[in-house]
């Protein structure tokens, strides 16, 4: 589908996303898998509960019978008689450096994933398709590792202080010049963890009396930021800028609730690719909407910074736009730099500010100067100031896998979500038993998949995702292309019918209700 | 804190029934019930009619009215622990379609088995009370109102 010519031009390349939507049949039988889990939950509950099975979960003890209950146990249900059923594919030990391939422990369970035993046997080179390794720089050598280790040396593991009071090191002053320099801003500060970026930095930016326009798919950290921030949340349908017009216009035109005054500040929260969906945000759209309204954009570009772009500088050089546009940048170390932390890159005014008034810089310590070095070569090897051109290589290559992994899943016939640029590919699975199924005979190929499932997902959208790496060679992508197209026929996943569905797929008029907190 | 959530959601419960696909897997599993009992020879037409009846409206009422909170963790710090799922469905919103739905569908069904029963009195008198057992939760009024305290907690 193709909206190049849409919007006035204000896209400059073709803007495919598409979200095709669950067949019928496959939600009806959706709904059926978690009724007859649902029943044989209740069932096994009942048995457990008269003693004709033993109970493996952790119970209270006889002499606090009669206390009041710490836990509801039904909060409990799903955790005891769905996740435990297929709880081996998560959280599993790993023991190299999760790069392009991975070592990892195998592990039995006799008694159905209740308790788990180590056979000894490391299972060698399994296809990493899980880890944010956006550029491959999740390595154990080259020049990342050795300028690190040299830095850890000279400097020490770590600070023990924060960056106001002692913590500010001349590695922290290097870090945050090369931040705003690779952003194209004119000033950028630097936190040890990316989580914490957002949830201490909106409310320093943010109060009472300002509103919040954040996207349905946003984030914890974004989601838990803004409701810190004591500011008034109102959410827009994911990606979809009638929404976010709707919004505006009713907040400008009726201001506060009841006092009607104007809002003090309008600030809208994306984020650059949504890891769960694999979309990119609008942002000439979200841009031309910020400025007829005057509001201020906040673009969270955890996932984007490093992996799109024809210089990895992130979806604001994707679509060609000028990075003052962007109020406040932040992004993430964590997924393309190999690394740990995140960033704010902006207006001087506002890093300055940022400076004094964060919770983060005032509190919490600062990054440690290994990693900081990590960073810092990472950076320069993306811009090409190292003298190598590995960087430009690693983008490109991250590119050409995008293309032409989603290429043939889609041909394949799966249902893949989101914009055919971004590196997060989600692959719909739908049916409960198909999430534990596709992970168990994804790791028996030598493959590691993320999968996930209800309630982290909308109940009949459980997927598994797919994050595409630099690191990734071609014939590793046919390997896992080719286990992928043997389960897809074992477990019967090629739903697609290949009609791609336009793509405000999910309606703008139907009304979802929010909690309200009047 | 849901780290790793496909959406902001605070509660998916409040959502669920108005997924795609729900209504249609409600009709067929009512559908599914009402063949099995007629298919069991001992039951003539109307006494399969009146237990499907029966068997729906008992079922709904242990689901929708009885059970409450939410079968797996919410970041809501407990707002929804002591509402049924009638209670929480769009966060308590009344006359949503959602709602409209599971409102009507007893009722016809309701119809339906009157008409299958001839209106034959003992049928009958079995049938409304199992109506009245699961419309008069549904109504606005009664929302979160618990009677004689029980099923309070």
């Amino acid at each position: 589908i193709n909206h190049f010519v849409h919007n006035g031009g204000l896209y400059k390349r073709p803007f495919n996303e598409a979200f095709e939507e669950t067949p019928m049949l496959v939600a009806v039988l959706t709904y059926v898998g978690y009724g007859v889990l649902t029943l044989f939950g209740y069932l096994r509950d009942f048995m457990r509960q008269w003693k004709i099975e033993k109970c493996q979960n952790a119970t209270e003890r006889e002499e606090q019978k009669d206390f009041v209950p710490l836990y509801q146990d039904f909060e409990n249900f799903y955790n005891r008689n769905l996740y435990m059923r297929i709880r081996d594919s998560w959280n599993r030990p790993i023991c190299s450096v999760p790069g392009a391939k991975v070592d990892m422990m195998e592990r039995v369970s006799h008694d159905y994933n209740w308790t788990f035993t180590y056979t000894g046997r490391v299972i060698k080179d399994i296809i990493n398709m899980g880890s944010y390794n956006y550029l491959g720089f999740a390595q154990k050598s080259g020049p990342c590792q050795e300028a690190a280790a040299k830095v850890l040396s000279q400097y020490g593991a770590g600070v023990c202080s924060t960056r106001q009071e002692m913590g500010n090191l001349d590695k922290h002053e290097e870090l945050e010049k090369l931040v705003a320099r690779f952003l194209g801003v004119e000033s950028a500060m630097a936190y040890g963890m990316g989580f914490a970026t957002n949830s201490m930095n909106i409310p320093a930016l943010v109060g009472k009396g300002c509103l919040i326009l954040s996207d349905e798919l946003n984030h914890a950290s974004l989601v838990l930021g803004a409701r810190l921030s004591g500011a008034t949340i109102r959410i827009f349908k994911h990606n979809n800028m009638p929404s976010l017009e709707k919004l505006l216009k009713d907040a400008i035109v009726h201001g506060q609730p009841r006092t009607r005054r104007p809002w003090k500040k309008i600030l809208i929260l994306v984020e650059g690719i949504y890891s769960m969906e694999g979309s990119i945000v609008r942002l000439p759209e979200v841009i031309a909407l910020k400025k007829k309204y005057k509001s201020y954009l906040y673009l969270d570009e955890a996932h984007s910074i490093g992996a799109l772009g024809p210089s990895g500088r992130g979806v604001v050089e994707y679509f060609g736009l000028s990075p003052e546009d962007v109020d406040v940048m932040m992004g993430t170390f964590t997924k393309s730099f190999g690394a740990a932390g995140g960033y704010i890159g902006g207006k001087k005014e506002l890093i300055d500010y940022l400076r004094t008034y964060s919770h983060s810089a005032a509190y919490a310590t600062s990054m440690s100067p290994p990693v900081v070095e990590q960073i810092i070569t990472s950076i320069k090897c993306i811009m090409g100031e190292d003298g190598t051109t590995v960087g430009e290589a690693r983008v490109q290559q991250l590119a050409e896998n995008t293309r032409y992994f989603r290429r043939r899943l889609k041909e394949m016939g799966f249902i893949i979500y989101g914009n055919e640029d971004s590196p997060v590919v989600p692959l719909m699975l739908y049916m409960p038993a198909k999430i534990g199924a596709f992970g168990r005979e994804m790791l028996k190929r030598n493959i590691g998949v993320v999968v996930v499932g209800f309630p982290a997902t909308p109940i009949i959208e459980s997927r598994a995702r797919f994050c595409l790496s630099a690191a990734h060679t071609k014939e590793m992508l046919d390997t896992a292309l080719k286990e992928i197209n043997e389960v897809g026929d074992l477990l019967q996943l090629k739903y697609s019918r290949r009609r791609l569905v336009p793509l405000l797929d999910r309606p703008f008029d139907e009304t979802t209700y929010e909690e309200t907190e009047d | 804190m849901n780290v790793g959530v496909a959406h902001s959601e605070v509660n998916p419960n409040t959502r669920v029934m108005n997924s795609r696909g729900m209504w249609l897997t409600y009709a067929l599993g009512v559908g599914m019930l009402h063949i099995v009992l007629l298919s069991i020879p001992f039951f003539s037409v109307p006494v399969a009619w009146t237990l499907t009846n029966v068997i729906h409206n008992l079922g709904m009422y242990v689901f929708l009215h009885a059970v409450k909170g939410t079968p797996f963790e919410t970041p809501d710090q407990g707002k929804a622990r002591l509402l049924t799922h009638w209670e929480q469905l769009d966060y308590g919103v009344q006359f949503t379609s959602s709602r409209k739905f599971f409102t009507i569908s007893p009722i016809i069904l309701y119809f339906l088995t009157s008409f299958y029963t001839k209106y034959d009195p003992t049928h009958f008198v079995l049938n409304t009370a199992s109506l009245l057992t699961v419309l008069i939760p549904k109504l606005p009024q009664l929302h979160g109102v618990r009677i004689f305290g029980i099923n309070k907690y």
